[in-house]
């Protein structure tokens, strides 16, 4: 009787202790973003004063940094300017990333684990050495000042992330059923659209999702190619367009930002595992789970045997 | 259609001798009509869209930008003409270039190490089993989710000169004075705050990443392992070192890595912030190179001081290469 209770109270205080120990971590981490909230939602007055508590509000609540955003900027462009960049940069990633992944993970293509790398790799060539090269092409295509030129230019940051993403999910697909769809008279072609892609649609997901984030990420290319205040995406509008001079218009402002972070990164945080998986080139578990799954028995003992960052499946390997 | 389906899609004889020896089954057919031939052109034709546009849109680009250091290339005339290293000596014999280069890489060294210590011992909580692991996890993460412009921006708002709410607990608590007095601190406005004040939103940035990555290091590491290693007698900090590690240093290098990447040729943080000033005090590289090649118009000179970020990351890629090359066989 008396040990279960005591069982229970030392679980309660271990939960205490993690939870103290965790607390200054979450705070860190969320607080800028309550800040941000806090001051989207106050009246001017009501922001610019030391002598109050900052934190909570000391006149009523506010709509009016949203409504001048939309009425007196070029808020509302700037979003439709980044959902179509974002839209675009999605298919032409996939339209590149879906047949290369297929290709590098499953057709044997001799030095494939190379060219697999060489892709990654240049996923870590920064955009910082590339945007004065990249500003000469975007000018020479007649893009320039245009959100066109970032359809052109986000692509090489996505496509060789999917690229790598997708070889994982490939990889996981048995190779008996690809097989038996060819025995069944599908060319490779027919194999890939009708039993390997529906079978890899989280992975095919993941990636449209990571070409919208991965876009929404970029500063630089932004800042650099489109100047007119109307074709920029929101991530550069708001910091560029929305301060002018010294003056800061720190409701509005934070009321921009409030609205661009907050769905960005609630669909990134539901992705995040993949990204990381992507980075971590560990095997793919297929399904969309949650939190970092404690491995199993058997990809533990895989693990430990074969540690492979670069992801190779021994059984399907060249 | 019959091509394929008698090629490609080999019928219940040539399955057959397919597993059986390849070498039978291929030589009385001519090479294009070949199983093989035909999966590696068709592997070449997949390949061929994502390779293209790496190759055309950052491979070319690289050698241009080499290209573009060597020449007098500017934003308003399409000639340029090969001027040599000229641009690599202007950026050298130059202070600002001096000051820059150091500071990106005490900025990044001085980050990483912040990260290191923040994101160990964060994973180290989420390690343990707890109730709302995944409440606290999504909440902890939010910094390397958000736009980075966008969050940069709300930072520029807590630095404020007047309206600082760090400045506000600083002052309720007691270590600081009230606004105006001598030790009110701006912190934008000085040049050893204004450092700090960028590290600290970088360090803010990414310490999630650290502790996502290693904690999905962790959690790799067989607890057999750990429970062998405490029964041979060692310490808590002996297993940490000498057993978990090794075994997820290609994880942590990997996860070092990009982190490393992101850091040294991010522009955002430090360009919202104080655009390198006061005085310099955080010019980095990537702004340098923007304020030089973008604003006033020196392409060439901008590309070489951009390729300076290049030694210096050269190396960790290498490392890189090398450990996935190993890890292979």
């Amino acid at each position: 009787m008396a040990a279960p209770r005591t069982r229970r109270q030392k679980e309660i205080r271990r939960h205490l202790w993690i939870y103290g120990a965790l607390t200054p971590y979450v705070v860190i981490a969320v607080f800028p973003i309550y800040w941000m909230a806090i001051t989207a939602f106050k009246q001017d007055p009501d922001l610019y004063r030391m002598d109050q508590f900052p934190l909570w509000f000391h006149l009523a609540p506010t709509w009016k940094h949203f409504r001048y955003l939309f009425t007196d900027t070029n808020y509302g462009a700037w979003i439709i300017n980044t959902m179509t960049i974002a839209a675009w940069v999605a298919v032409i990633t996939l339209l590149a990333a879906v047949p290369a992944g297929y290709a590098l993970a499953r057709l044997r293509i001799p030095g494939s684990e190379n060219l697999g790398i060489a892709v990654f790799m240049t996923y870590l060539v920064p955009a910082i050495i590339l945007f004065l090269p990249l500003s000469r092409v975007v000018s020479m295509l007649g893009l320039q000042d245009s959100w066109w030129a970032l359809v052109l230019v986000y692509p090489t940051v996505t496509i060789p992330f999917c690229t790598w993403l997708l070889m994982g999910f490939f990889k996981t697909v048995p190779m008996e059923m690809e097989e038996a769809a060819r025995v069944d008279g599908c060319g490779y072609f027919g194999a890939l659209v009708r039993v390997v892609l529906p079978v890899s649609l989280p992975g095919v997901l993941t990636s449209v999702i990571f070409a919208f984030t991965l876009s929404m990420q970029d500063f630089l290319y932004g800042l650099a190619f489109v100047a007119p205040g109307d074709q920029k995406p929101v991530t550069v509008g708001v910091p560029t367009e929305l301060i002018r001079g010294d003056v800061f218009f720190w409701g509005s402002l934070m009321a921009a930002a409030l609205m661009v972070g907050l769905p960005v990164a609630l669909l990134y945080n539901f992705f995040l595992d993949r990204f990381i998986q992507g980075i971590n080139r560990r095997r793919h578990q297929v399904g969309l789970g949650g939190a970092v799954r404690a491995p199993s028995e058997k990809t533990i003992r895989d693990r430990a045997s074969a540690p492979d960052p670069a992801g190779r499946d021994s059984r399907y390997g060249a | 259609m019959t091509v394929r389906s008698s090629s490609g899609g080999p019928d219940a004889a040539s399955a057959r001798a397919a597993v059986v020896s390849v070498g039978a089954r291929v030589g009385p057919r001519a090479w294009w009509r070949r199983q093989s031939s035909q999966r590696l052109a068709f592997g070449y034709l997949l390949l061929a869209p994502a390779v293209l546009y790496v190759l055309l849109l950052v491979g070319a680009p690289f050698l241009f930008s080499l290209w573009l250091a060597l020449s007098d290339a500017n934003v308003g005339e399409p000639v340029a003409s090969f001027v040599g290293l000229e641009n690599f000596g202007a950026a050298l014999e130059s202070d600002v270039f001096y000051t820059a280069l150091t500071n990106s890489i005490v900025f990044t060294v001085v980050a990483a190490i912040f990260k290191g210590l923040l994101g160990t011992t964060l994973a180290f909580l989420l390690l343990q089993p707890f109730k709302g692991k995944k409440i606290v996890r999504g909440l902890v993460v939010i910094p390397f989710t958000l736009p980075i412009s966008i969050s940069v921006l709300s930072w520029k708002w807590m630095y404020d000169s007047q309206f600082s709410v760090i400045n506000w607990f600083l002052s309720r608590i007691g270590l600081i004075g009230s606004y105006g007095s001598a030790d009110w601190p701006v912190w934008l406005g000085q040049p050893h705050l204004a450092f700090a004040a960028c590290i600290i939103v970088n360090v803010w940035r990414n310490f999630p990443f650290s502790a996502i990555v290693l904690l999905a290091g962790f959690t790799s590491v067989p607890t057999e392992v750990i429970d062998a290693a405490k029964v041979d007698g060692t310490t808590f900090m002996q297993r940490f070192r000498y057993v978990v590690v090794p075994m997820i240093a290609p994880i942590l290098l990997i996860g070092f890595l990009f982190d490393t990447v992101f850091t040294l040729s991010d522009l955002s943080i430090v360009y919202l912030l104080t655009q390198g000033g006061p005085a310099n005090a955080t010019k980095i590289l990537p702004v340098l190179a923007y304020q030089v090649g973008i604003q006033s118009g020196a392409l060439g000179r901008g590309a070489a001081i951009s390729l300076f970020l290049f030694p210096l990351l050269l190396p960790l890629m290498i490392l890189l290469l090398r450990n996935i090359k190993r890890r292979e066989y």
